[in-house]
């Protein structure tokens, strides 16, 4: 008996992804309060309410049962999709799991961040040595430009824009950005690319030997990488949510 | 003013002592001031290889916790006349350095000496970060393999984030790379990387390229630093870093391979 299965007949493949992803993080675990807030939402950011898939953390609510049930109403009359539940007690893992939503455990506490208070223009500072400088010329608004040696241990990011790095990008190195990512040296390290989920969002670089290429949650790691690619300058975009990387003619 | 320079490499056994004592004494037998400081409190070596373990009586933390004066735990070379050491202690643990206490000696010695070397203990941990945190220039040692290369590369980007020049906003601390260990032979095997594949990486200016010599273990047990082994390939090759140091233009030897001749192998002259 061969374990070889032909492709064709394959109903799916399993695969890993990144997905960006909404998370509500409550800190009342009242329905009506919710609703008031989220009614004062609808009317500033319609956009963003369309079937938007959304996981309620219940981290920070400390109260072993809650009414998940009028909660979730609450949310999809509002045009936003629960689809799992993170955090509470095992009754709120339990109820979750008969609604029909997946559960997660808790998220350790210092890699937690509000999304909704972070100001659009300012860096995390997520490392312990990141080397934020003054943009010296700024290639759009909030992209930036690094010059020099991206060094192992180091994390540069363009959180609202492109990211340019004259310079190699040194294996341990990692880059990160909400546009394109752009390297005029060897690229070593990680580069991520449309980190918040913008599908259109490429990297480019000189020399091509990096340990991780991801756009917009859609990875690949230098293993994953055609040897011949290796050493080239190639441009990484997503094709039907496939990586590909092409050399740059 | 003193320049202070320490010597570092993240990575351990790359050759940070013999890397330290050696230049230390380079830069005194050319008539500067130096004194040599042993940052690797709790794993104390630099006195054996400067030779002077019998000689140790009060320490590093002992100057800073106000328990000895400075002058009573500075060892004076016995080979070199402007030579000092001040050696780490070996029964205290790295906490026992305080940035503040380092500071003030530092302060202390840069009125009397040309030079203040500090030997950095591996790692990036505290002892290490207050090694650097001072320097004007740092010396980042490398081995020519893949895990010394990227740890030196860490330690690069520390170097200009971690220290008080960066923090300050001052010129940048001058990096220099050297590299030990070197075996131009077994580069050509492709056992090791070579000197170019490292330069490229580090981007760093190469300050000295110390080949792989049976004269450094020898130096290290004698306790005697290996630029007195003038003969020695590597003693030759400290020389040459310390005349670079001091911003002088010298050719890098001992970098490639040279195939035995019939003769030296019927003789066994090898590499000294």
């Amino acid at each position: 008996m061969s374990l070889k299965v032909d492709r064709d007949s394959m109903a799916f493949t399993f695969k890993g992804g990144m997905l960006p992803m909404t998370v509500m993080e409550l800190s009342s675990a009242d329905p009506e309060r919710i609703r008031e807030q989220l009614a004062g939402k609808l009317s500033q950011s319609p956009a963003f309410f369309q079937h938007t898939p959304v996981v309620l953390s219940v981290e920070k609510v400390d109260e072993p049962h809650l009414a998940l049930e009028r909660i979730c109403a609450v949310c999809r009359a509002h045009k936003l999709l629960p689809v799992a539940v993170r955090g509470g007690a095992d009754p709120v893992k339990q109820s979750a799991w008969a609604l029909g939503l997946g559960w997660f455990p808790p998220q350790e506490e210092a890699r937690a961040r509000t999304l909704e208070s972070v100001p659009p223009v300012e860096a995390e500072p997520q490392s312990d040595d990141v080397e934020v400088e003054a943009l010296e010329a700024a290639p759009a608004p909030g992209g930036r430009i690094f010059r020099g040696t991206v060094r192992s241990g180091q994390q540069v990011t363009a959180p609202d824009g492109d990211l340019v790095v004259v310079g190699s990008v040194n294996a341990g190195a990692e880059l990160l950005a909400a546009g394109n990512v752009h390297v005029y040296g060897a690229l070593r390290g990680r580069a991520l690319a449309g980190i918040h989920g913008d599908h259109k969002a490429g990297i480019f670089c000189r020399e091509l030997r990096a340990e991780l290429l991801s756009v917009a949650g859609n990875y690949k790691r230098l293993e994953d990488i055609d040897p011949q690619l290796l050493g080239g300058s190639v441009q990484v975009a997503l094709e039907d949510d496939q990586l590909c990387i092409k050399p740059l003619a | 003013m003193a320049k202070i320079i320490v010597v570092t490499s993240g990575k351990g056994g790359v050759g940070k002592t013999t890397s330290a004592a050696a230049i230390a004494t380079g830069l005194a037998l050319r008539g500067n001031k130096t004194v040599v400081i042993d940052f690797d409190v709790g794993l104390r070596n630099l006195d054996l290889i400067m030779g002077c373990e019998r000689r140790v009586v009060y320490d590093l933390v002992n100057v800073i916790q106000g328990e000895a004066g400075l002058n009573q735990a500075l060892i004076r070379d016995k080979r070199v006349d402007n030579l000092h050491i001040l050696p780490a202690s070996q029964t205290r643990d790295k906490d026992a350095l305080t940035q503040e206490g380092v500071e003030k000696v530092l302060d202390t010695l840069s009125s009397d000496f040309d030079f203040i070397i500090c030997d950095s203990p591996a790692g990036i941990e505290r002892g290490a970060q207050l090694a650097m945190y001072f320097a004007d220039e740092a010396i980042v040692v490398t081995n020519p393999e893949v895990s010394s290369v990227r740890d030196s590369d860490r330690i690069l980007g520390l170097l200009s984030s971690k220290t008080r020049r960066a923090e300050r906003g001052d010129d940048p601390i001058r990096e220099h790379l050297l590299i030990t260990r070197y075996n131009p032979g077994r580069v050509d095997r492709g056992d090791m990387l070579n000197l170019e594949d490292i330069r490229e990486i580090l981007a760093i200016n190469l300050v000295g390229l110390i080949p792989e010599s049976e004269a450094v273990l020898r130096a290290s047990n004698q306790g005697v630093p290996v630029t007195h082994d003038a003969d020695s390939d590597a003693g030759k090759a400290y020389v040459d870093t310390v005349s670079r140091l001091l911003d002088e233009e010298v050719p890098l030897r001992f970098h490639e391979f040279q195939k035995k001749g019939l003769l030296s192998r019927m003789f066994g002259g090898g590499r000294r």
